[in-house]
Formats: C-alpha cells, sequence, structure tokens
C-alpha cells in the first residue's frame, strides 16, 4: 500500500469560485456546483453553466459515491515530495450524483492495484491544514 | 470542397542538431533550423517575409526565457532583421499546426510571400514536468494535491479509460513503439537515429504513470525544426518540389479548464478538426497513402487514429498490428520515427514528414506511390489541427 504519510501536497488555493467547495470539504462534506436554472452539477466549478450557460450557480451537498472512471499508476518521482508514496493511484471519480463532472483523488486504503476503471468507490476527507481538508476516496463497502 | 486547396505549398525543410540537453541557447537551434530550410527552398534569407511559430514551454515549472527556453517571432527578427518582412504572428489557441495555417491564410491573403515557421523545443535542467510548488492555485487546486502532474498523467487517465472499456492490453502499443523506431533508422536527423528498439526492451522499461512505460513517452531534447510556405505558383519555382495543403482543420470542441481524463475530448477534438479537413480536401481516410499522427505520448496515436476516422472507436491498437503501418503497409505511420524516434520537437515535424511523403523528398523511408498525406499535428484535445498535403495538385 502507498505510503502518504511522507508525502507533503501542494497546497488548493480556494479562490471566488472554488471557495464553497473548500468551505464544505472542511466540514467533511462534499459539495459541487449546481446550476439553478437547469439543474446541472459540474466539476470543477465554473464562472457558468456548462450545460445552459445559465449564472445562477450554487453550491449542494451530493452524495459522495461513484465509479473510478480512469486513473493511473504514478512510478515517476520526479516531484520528491510524492516519492515515498510510489507506485500510488491517481484516480478520476464519476459521483453518482454529477453524471460527467470528474474529481481528481487518489485511491486511499487499498492497493494501488485495485485500481480499475468501473469500481465502486465512496468519498473521505483528508485534513491538509486548518483550512483545507482534501475530498479522498476509498473502495466502497461491498 | 475547399476552392484553396493546392494554391499553398510547403517548399524547404530545415532541422537543428537535436541534443539531450542544452547545450546551445534555444535560439542558436531555431537559426540553424530556419537558415537549413531556407537553404532547402534555395532562396535567400532577405526573400523571406512571413514569419510565424508557436513559442510555448510544455515543461511545467520552468521560466519561459525568450532565445533561452523559447523563441518568439521577437527574437528570430531581432536576429534575422529581414528587410521585406510584411507579416508575423504567434498563435496560442492551437499547437504549431495553427501557425503553419496561419501562414497558409495570410499567402492566401497576400500579404507575404514567402514565410518560415518554427518549433523549437527546450529541455530544461531537471524534472521536465513538475507539480506545483507549496501551493497549488488555479486549475491545478483540484489535481496537484492529488500528485497529477503533467500532461503524460493526464493523457494516462484517459488511457486506462480508453483499455478498460474496450477490453484492450497496452501490449499491443510495443508494436507502434518498435515500428516508429524502426522508421526511426532512415530519419539522421532524429535522437534516436542509431539506436534500435525490441519488443523485449518495450516490455523491460520501467513504468513512468501507467499505463504509459519509457517508450511510450517522447523523450525530452532540444532543437528546432522550420519549413517554408509559399504560393504553388511560386513554389514550382523553387528547388524543391512542392508539397500542396489540400485541406486542413483545427479543432472545435472546447472544455472547461481543470478537467481532468475525459476521453471524450480527445475524440471530440479530433473528428471536429478532421471533419473539416477531409470536407475541404474532398478526401476520406480511404484514400490516405501516408500518415503521420503526433505521438507525444503513445496513446495520442490511438486517439487520433480513431477520432479522424481511420478505424473504428476502440480497435486502434488492433489496427496497427501485422505490419498495417509498416513502409509498405496498408497505412505507413509516422514513417520519420514519429516524436517517439525524433525526441520531443511537437507536431512541426509531423508536418514537414507529410509533407516530404507527398512530394516524394523522404529518402530511403519514402513510401511507394505516396500523394494523399495526411497529419494530425498534435494531441486532438486541445490545441488539435489536421492537414492533408498531396504532391499532385488537383
Amino acid at each position: 500500500m502507498s505510503d502518504w504519510s511522507k508525502v507533503t501536497r501542494p497546497i488548493p488555493v480556494p479562490n471566488e469560485w472554488t471557495k464553497p467547495f473548500w468551505d464544505a470539504a472542511r466540514q467533511g462534506v462534499l459539495a459541487l456546483q449546481r446550476c439553478r436554472s437547469c439543474g446541472h452539477v459540474q466539476h470543477p466549478p465554473y464562472a457558468t453553466c456548462t450545460q445552459c450557460i445559465g449564472v445562477d450557480l450554487t453550491f449542494e451537498p451530493v452524495r459522495g459515491v461513484g465509479a473510478i472512471y480512469a486513473y493511473t499508476i504514478m512510478y515517476h518521482t520526479g516531484d520528491k515530495r510524492f516519492a515515498s508514496a510510489v507506485p500510488y493511484a491517481s484516480i478520476v471519480v464519476e459521483l453518482d450524483d454529477a453524471p460527467g463532472a470528474l474529481l481528481a483523488a487518489n485511491l486511499l486504503d487499498a492497493d494501488y492495484t485495485e485500481a480499475k476503471v468501473g469500481r465502486r468507490v465512496e468519498v473521505m476527507f483528508e485534513k491538509l491544514t486548518d483550512d483545507i481538508t482534501l475530498p479522498q476516496f476509498r473502495l466502497a463497502a461491498g | 470542397m475547399w476552392d484553396n486547396r493546392c494554391k499553398i505549398a510547403v517548399s524547404g525543410v530545415g532541422y537543428s542538431k537535436v541534443s539531450r540537453t542544452a547545450d546551445r541557447p534555444l535560439a542558436a537551434h531555431a537559426l540553424d533550423a530556419v537558415r537549413d530550410a531556407v537553404a532547402d527552398s534555395g532562396l535567400r534569407m532577405q526573400d523571406i517575409d512571413g514569419l510565424a511559430t508557436y513559442p510555448e514551454l510544455p515543461a511545467t515549472g520552468h521560466a519561459e526565457v525568450d532565445g533561452i527556453s523559447i523563441v518568439s517571432v521577437n527574437c528570430m527578427m531581432a536576429m534575422l532583421k529581414l528587410p521585406a518582412l510584411t507579416w508575423h504572428i504567434q498563435v496560442g489557441t492551437t499547437n504549431i499546426g495553427g501557425a503553419v495555417q496561419q501562414a497558409t491564410n495570410a499567402l492566401l491573403a497576400g500579404v507575404c510571400t514567402y514565410a518560415v515557421v518554427w518549433r523549437a523545443m527546450h529541455n530544461p535542467a531537471g524534472t521536465y514536468q513538475n507539480l506545483p510548488g507549496v501551493y497549488a492555485p488555479g486549475a491545478a487546486q483540484f489535481t496537484g494535491p492529488y500528485g497529477f502532474g503533467g500532461p503524460g498523467q493526464g493523457m494516462a487517465v484517459a488511457y486506462t479509460r480508453w483499455l478498460e472499456t474496450n477490453n484492450q492490453s497496452r501490449d499491443k502499443m510495443a508494436t507502434l513503439a518498435v515500428t516508429q523506431r524502426k522508421h526511426t533508422q532512415h530519419n539522421p536527423h532524429a535522437y534516436f537515429y542509431g539506436t534500435e528498439l525490441t519488443r523485449e526492451d518495450y516490455f523491460a522499461s520501467r513504468m513512468v504513470a501507467y499505463p504509459f512505460c519509457l517508450f511510450d513517452c517522447d523523450i525530452p531534447v532540444q532543437g528546432a525544426v522550420a519549413i517554408v510556405l509559399t504560393t504553388a505558383d511560386r513554389a514550382r519555382d523553387l528547388k524543391p518540389k512542392p508539397a500542396y495543403i489540400a485541406g486542413y482543420g483545427q479543432r472545435l470542441h472546447f472544455e472547461t479548464a481543470g478537467r481532468i481524463g475525459s476521453l471524450s475530448s480527445y475524440m471530440e477534438g479530433g473528428s471536429s478538426s478532421a471533419k473539416l479537413t477531409w470536407e475541404r480536401s474532398g478526401f476520406s481516410p480511404k484514400d490516405v497513402d501516408v500518415a503521420q499522427i503526433y505521438d507525444g505520448f503513445s496513446a495520442s496515436v490511438i486517439y487520433g487514429l480513431e477520432s479522424y476516422g481511420f478505424c473504428k472507436e476502440g480497435e486502434a491498437l488492433d489496427f496497427i498490428q501485422d505490419g498495417r503501418i509498416e513502409l509498405d503497409g496498408d497505412l505507413p505511420l509516422n514513417t520519420f520515427g514519429g516524436s517517439l524516434g525524433t525526441g520531443r520537437i511537437h507536431g512541426l515535424w509531423h508536418i514537414i514528414e507529410g509533407a516530404l511523403q507527398a512530394s516524394g523528398r523522404a529518402g530511403s523511408r519514402q513510401v511507394k506511390d505516396a500523394n494523399v498525406s495526411f497529419v494530425g499535428a498534435s494531441a486532438p484535445i486541445v490545441t488539435g489541427t489536421t492537414f492533408i498535403f498531396v504532391g499532385d495538385p488537383y
């Protein structure tokens, strides 16, 4: 299993569009941007709705369950901050509540060989700093 | 069909030495390539009145320093001091193929007569693709914290998606790497000229970002290539046999920033660009005699072959087997070795090879009776452009 204990991750810098996402994550809630006009849920947050060009956007909690859409296993140790974790699985998750919205994450609490397209995953939260908590994913039970 | 088909042609082509490290300022490489291309056409430098490039440094986390890590139009003009310059551009929303297309448009508009396009690529010291620093701002806030760095990983995730939804095996990609390296042995300008690659080498190589092993990735190098474009009537008066531009296209599919891993963005980028190229030229994939498809990472060839219409989705790794992409195969592919053979110089070298094959100037790697020559000049996802060159105008 990848050893993440010695990894120093780059710290996300929220901006005016993304701050509600990180505020929710700090509370242990996965909240994605939703269009009030057409109901479309999208990620990453954007200035307009990518479906109807609406500008009335809000953030709402979504269920943190979905499937691995795609993944890569990182072996390269060019960035020494991640070297202790290689090989590690960087995954892209598509949530049941947000088809088409793709969230990057790591597959935690499992061997990297467990990463497969279509495998069910659920959200967990990894505290990075007092201000930033990262949504992460682990294999879903059952 | 396009009214302007075959009205503009590639004439001369030029190369600098390709080296692993930045042994000289990049400006010197670019200058060598431009001089070589102008000489190949039999022109004098003072005849050149148009300049175009795409002066980007794809290595992340390194400074763009003009003349050292990029070569802008400003840098080139400061060196050449062309007395007759009437037109220039640097493109941003397309890769180098867009600079070639803009030069084509400028020649059609009559605002210049001999345009030079170059692509100069720097290999910085240290790690090529760096993750964000201590902080991850902008689009990287959703990727950098998870160890997603440069384009290699971005393309790798789309590759696992492709492999597993199509129930395919990455082992089949060895054919691409080995065949292209074989082609490379006919290209003395290429970085890997003189270095063979076997299937065993491919399977034994270290993994970089699964499913990409070392030989799925083009090697970062320092070097430059260049071409001279001019109108068809002028090109016919020059030394080399012209390669006529029968049609071109740009990708028309756009994605919001920071979205990662979407296979559809490669496919829709490629098909939208190719559709324009087929319509304008009047050709279809079955008419193509030889193809160059951008291969900075091997999987880009899959997305290209499928989205441009050479084979069905999910079938590209089967399509390239059984000798089909050899020099005497049904679709000779990346006949100059591709980026996997030349080193990371981006798509202008694919354009050069497309032109050389169309005009019968490809030497010992010339595909017999090649006329319709297709080029996909960059990864189809965001900055993709496509071209058809022909040797016989119609």
